[in-house]
């Protein structure tokens, strides 16, 4: 998974201005270090985006619909999600980017959400495991994750198929030890990464051939 | 008894067949046998999960993703040290902040260990929740305190329970904060160890451990709790709806009839959630209180780290094996002992396997000893005690092999009591390829090489089922549709489709087409999902259910057919007269010819009858590679063979066996749970720093299920859930032994102790 670019700055309201108290809750992820210079010194200095530290307005791009929101700029992408937009595919589970169960993707990449501030989505395309199929019209890799039953619990299931697609996506052809490295950030406790590889293979082999899918 | 039917069946292996005759209850089924395994239509054939779409698309509801309107958020508060007296707890501040709902605060004057309840908050988002436990100020007095098993054992070693005070019974012995001895629980001992010690050729005598682990569920305990007046809805991640329902309600003090529990969808368990709370938290019980008080419902999920500490863990295992064997490998004697630490609970034993396995060995004797530390209680996990005692029993029986001269499987083989067991070994052998293991013994004098090696490990279970107080239920809709309902809750194992299957097969239709109803108490009691009873004590039941909905149906169609009731079978969706199979409609057609709008089948569980075998047989093999310079392990390949009576659906099975395994090597290779001696606090309370297995550990993974007529209800089905885990460290840790040539004793084999093991063999020459 890689950084995302900082995002584009936004309005310079006074309203939105940063204290020192909610600074550290509120500076985007990717101008921390530009900024905290600024910061100290007195009235932020342009380059992030100061928000906060009450509810602020963000508009994010989910499954191909613009969704306005209200949250403090504390608020996680993955609990953004959840909280506010009902979308709970993505799950908290480690809080700390070492599971994978809240992957979602970034204009086509995959990130761990609950590692993200909503704030730092905005102006990004965002697709959660419920933008890629429904339970009616699954998404080639989910209905192989179905047939070759790569879930038990299922908790860590939308992260896995999310992270899947996104290697797909790029590699429309894996190896066995692609595939292991691509969902390398993901952990399942119930065990089911061997069925796991097994579908993901199977998906692409549909995806190359969807001709001769009966 | 009187009222008894008595039944005469085909028990046994397939390729062995041995006809019995069982005492069912009145009423009771015909059991399935090996007659009828040739016939199924469903069961033994793969079934993708019901559930499956729902939840590769992210609809499934947890828990942890339940919203109720007005709902609010709550957080626990644990203590940050492990042992001394709480002198205040000032929740003022955290009840100021703006968005603070209810805070509550412990009664408990003592702190046992670092994580224990101290205070909780709710509040309006998860954020302000967060910020309010950190208002909570505890004021504490410090005492002296021990978290490791060794250290505790230590004359002088801080007491973590006065003799007062302690959890353990009464008549057993103590002394510091060890306890014990204990017999063995479940199989005691037998004969006379001493004369048998004596009469051995040889004696083998060795000491195994391995630490704490903990069950990592990737959704950690939670419950949404919800209040209606006096009736209370509670949404669980548990493995037990009506426990969830039965504690509450006596914590509460309030009618369990008011009280309803669902867990529609749940994310794992693996035995720490069998409870109302948590073994070392109340949280549930809190969070019912903080609702109450709020007057909204209140939504209380533990954190990663807060689930590392009080939710329960696997104890640590010190284990002593003596085996004494004749000269052609005959078992004569076997003492085992164990020391573990289940933190501030009781519950260490290990000799389960010991005790279970090489039966025709006459003398065996047992002992169990609790030692107390400042660490949060222990709780079930997948076969307690068992992937540890059979680590250090099976790892045993390779040293004694390897002293012997005798192939470590023959050895087995030799001493083998079960002919399930027996007929695995070859299945076994071939899968893994037992012909190409290492026969060369000591270290292996590769400097920084690859070397391989394979091993195998035998394991045991129980058949345990809860055979009173459940029921299940079978509507057959005029529409043609079919429910199922069953309380109990699938917590991951396919529980929900095994159910479908089992009504399929006695209902003649497809079980994707069938709709089950589980984990809410309001529908049929169930039992809770431990001791890998689920499956088999449900699904007769089930069965029963749908027998009772298909006579009635029978009864109805059978004049529109010009037959009776007895003469008519149930297939591929459609009813038709045995001899005359023209004669027939579809059972969407029958059903729409029932007198009212459902046929609705209530059946209770009947009482367990005789089985073929009282146990579940099982083993797995393993193949390595050993890196000798850089002391790390893979493992190439696993292959585990093990019996469940018949599987019912064996796509999920299956799953659930080489998930088991995956545990199990997770536990052999990396798991962990570190406390820091000096301030008495885990360091690794995450999933970064405690190691579980990821995608890129994996290995080759095989699962072969052998079919047995184990009889004991009325479909053979046996418990599946924790039977696969128990050989699995042992295996591994005997294909490392088999790779380099020297043994590593201490879980988890970590590179730095193959290493230490090569270096020190080597010494010895």
């Amino acid at each position: 998974m890689s950084l995302p670019p900082p995002p584009p700055p936004s309005d310079d309201d006074p309203k939105l201005r940063v204290t020192r108290r909610n600074f550290l809750k509120t500076a985007s992820a990717g101008a921390v270090a530009t900024s905290v210079v600024g910061m100290v010194a007195g009235a932020p200095t342009g380059g992030a985006a100061v928000l906060g530290p009450g509810a602020v307005p963000l508009t994010l791009e989910v499954n191909g619909a613009v969704k306005k929101i209200s949250v403090e700029p504390r608020v996680t992408l993955l609990d953004a999600l959840r909280d506010n937009l009902g979308l709970t595919g993505a799950k908290p589970a480690c809080d700390r980017g070492a599971c994978g169960a809240c992957t979602v993707l970034l204009d086509g990449e995959p990130i761990a959400s609950c590692m993200m501030l909503a704030a730092d989505a905005e102006g990004r395309k965002i697709t959660t495991v419920e933008g890629l199929g429904t339970p009616e019209a699954m998404s080639p890799l989910q209905a192989a994750f179905v047939e070759c039953d790569a879930l038990q619990c299922g908790f860590c299931t939308p992260g896995f198929v999310v992270a899947g697609t996104a290697l797909l996506n790029r590699n429309p052809d894996p190896s066995l030890a692609e595939i292991k490295a691509g969902l390398a950030g993901n952990l399942c406790r119930c065990g089911t990464y061997g069925r796991i590889f097994e579908a993901v293979s199977e998906a692409a082999k549909a995806q190359r051939a969807p001709a001769k899918r009966p | 008894m009187a009222g008894d039917t008595k039944f005469t069946v085909k028990a046994g292996l397939p390729q062995a067949p041995r006809t019995m005759d069982v005492n069912a209850a009145e009423g009771d089924l015909k059991p399935w046998d090996l007659d009828r395994l040739p016939e199924f239509r469903e069961v033994g054939k793969p079934h993708p999960r019901l559930e499956g779409p729902q939840k590769v698309t992210g609809r499934a509801k947890y828990t942890q993703d339940v919203m109720l309107p007005g709902m609010l958020h709550g957080r626990m508060v644990g203590a940050t040290i492990p042992a001394g007296e709480i002198v205040s707890i000032d929740i003022s501040k955290a009840e100021a902040l703006p968005g603070v709902r209810a805070v509550w605060k412990t009664d408990s004057k003592l702190i046992r260990f670092a994580g224990q309840d101290i205070a909780a908050v709710v509040a309006i988002s998860p954020d302000v929740a967060r910020d309010a436990a950190r208002l909570v100020r505890v004021l504490t007095k410090s005492k002296p305190f021990t978290v490791e098993l060794k250290d505790a054992m230590k004359a002088g070693a801080p007491l973590v329970f006065s003799e007062a005070e302690s959890p353990a019974g009464r008549d057993v012995p103590k002394k510091g904060n060890v306890v014990g001895p204990k017999q063995g629980r479940r199989e005691g001992g037998r004969g006379d160890v001493d004369k048998g010690f004596a009469e051995a050729d040889t004696t083998v005598e060795n000491t195994y451990y391995l630490p704490v682990h903990t069950h990592c569920a990737l959704e950690t305990h939670g419950v949404v709790a919800s209040w209606e007046d006096d009736q209370l809805t509670v949404y669980a991640s548990t493995q037990g709806v009506f426990a969830v329902r039965e504690g509450l309600a006596e914590a509460l003090g309030i009618d369990r009839k008011n009280v309803r529990v669902i867990t529609e969808h749940m994310g794992g368990g693996f035995g720490a959630k069998l409870g109302p709370s948590a073994s070392g938290s109340s949280f549930a019980v809190v969070a019912c209180r903080l609702a109450k008080k709020a007057g909204a419902p209140v939504k209380m999920m533990l954190d990663r780290a807060q689930e590392h500490l009080c939710t329960g863990n696997a104890p640590s295992a010190l284990m002593t094996v003596k085996i004494g064997a004749k000269k052609d490998g005959t078992i004569v004697a076997l003492g085992f002992t164990s020391y573990g630490s289940a933190g501030i609970a009781t519950g260490a034993g290990t000799s389960g396997p010991a005790g279970a396995l090489y039966k025709n060995n006459p003398n065996f004797t047992s002992e169990e000893y609790d030692v107390f530390t400042n660490a949060g209680p222990a709780a079930p996990l997948r076969a307690p005690g068992h992937p540890q005692g059979a680590f250090a029993l099976e790892s045993a029986i390779d040293e004694l092999a390897d002293a012997l001269a005798i192939d470590p499987l023959l050895l087995r083989r030799k001493n083998e009591s079960s002919p399930v067991r027996a007929a695995q070994y070859d299945v076994g052998a071939k899968a893994i390829g037992w012909e190409r293991r290492n026969k060369k013994k000591g270290p292996a004098i590769v400097s920084a090489g690859k070397v391989r090696g394979i091993g195998m490990a035998n394991g045991n279970w129980y058949v345990f089922a809860q055979d009173s107080g459940i029921s299940a239920q079978v509507k057959i809709h005029r529409d043609g549709s079919v429910e199922v309902f069953s309380g109990a809750q699938d917590i991951g194992t396919g529980f929900r489709t095994a159910m479908a299957v089992i009504a399929a097969e006695e209902l003649g239709i497809d079980p994707m087409t069938i709709a089950v109803r589980v984990g809410d108490t309001r529908f049929p009691e169930g039992p809770g999902s431990g001791g890998s009873v689920t499956t088999n004590s449900v699904a007769p039941i089930v069965r029963a259910a749908a027998n009772k909905a298909m006579t009635q149906l029978f009864e109805r169609v059978a004049p529109v057919l010009s037959a009776t009731p007895a003469e008519l079978v149930a297939r591929d969706g459609n009813i038709f007269v045995a001899s005359a199979p023209s004669r027939s409609m579809t059972f969407k057609a029958a059903a729409g010819r029932m007198a009212g709008e459902v046929i609705d089948a209530l059946a209770d569980r009947k009482r367990q009858f005789a089985t073929f075998r009282d146990d579940i047989a099982g083993m797995q093999f393993a193949e390595v590679e050993v890196d000798t310079g850089t002391g790390e392990v893979r493992i190439l390949k696993m292959v585990s063979v093990n019996d469940c009576g018949f599987p019912v659906n064996p796509l999920t099975a299956e799953n659930q066996v080489i998930g088991a395994m995956i545990q199990g090597a997770s536990w052999a290779l990396l798991e962990n749970r570190i406390i820091d001696k000096n301030v008495g606090v885990m360091v690794n309370p995450n999933l970064e720093s405690y190691k579980i297995f990821s995608p890129s550990d994996m290995f080759e993974a095989r699962s072969i299920l052998t079919p047995v007529a184990n009889l004991g209800n009325n479909t053979s089905t046996a418990g599946l859930g924790e039977p696969p885990l128990v050989p699995s460290l042992a295996a591994i840790a005997n294909a490392v032994a088999n790779a380099i040539g020297t043994r590593v004793r201490e879980l988890p084999i970590t590179p730095d102790r193959v290493l230490a093991a090569l270096a020190s063999a080597r010494r010895r020459g």
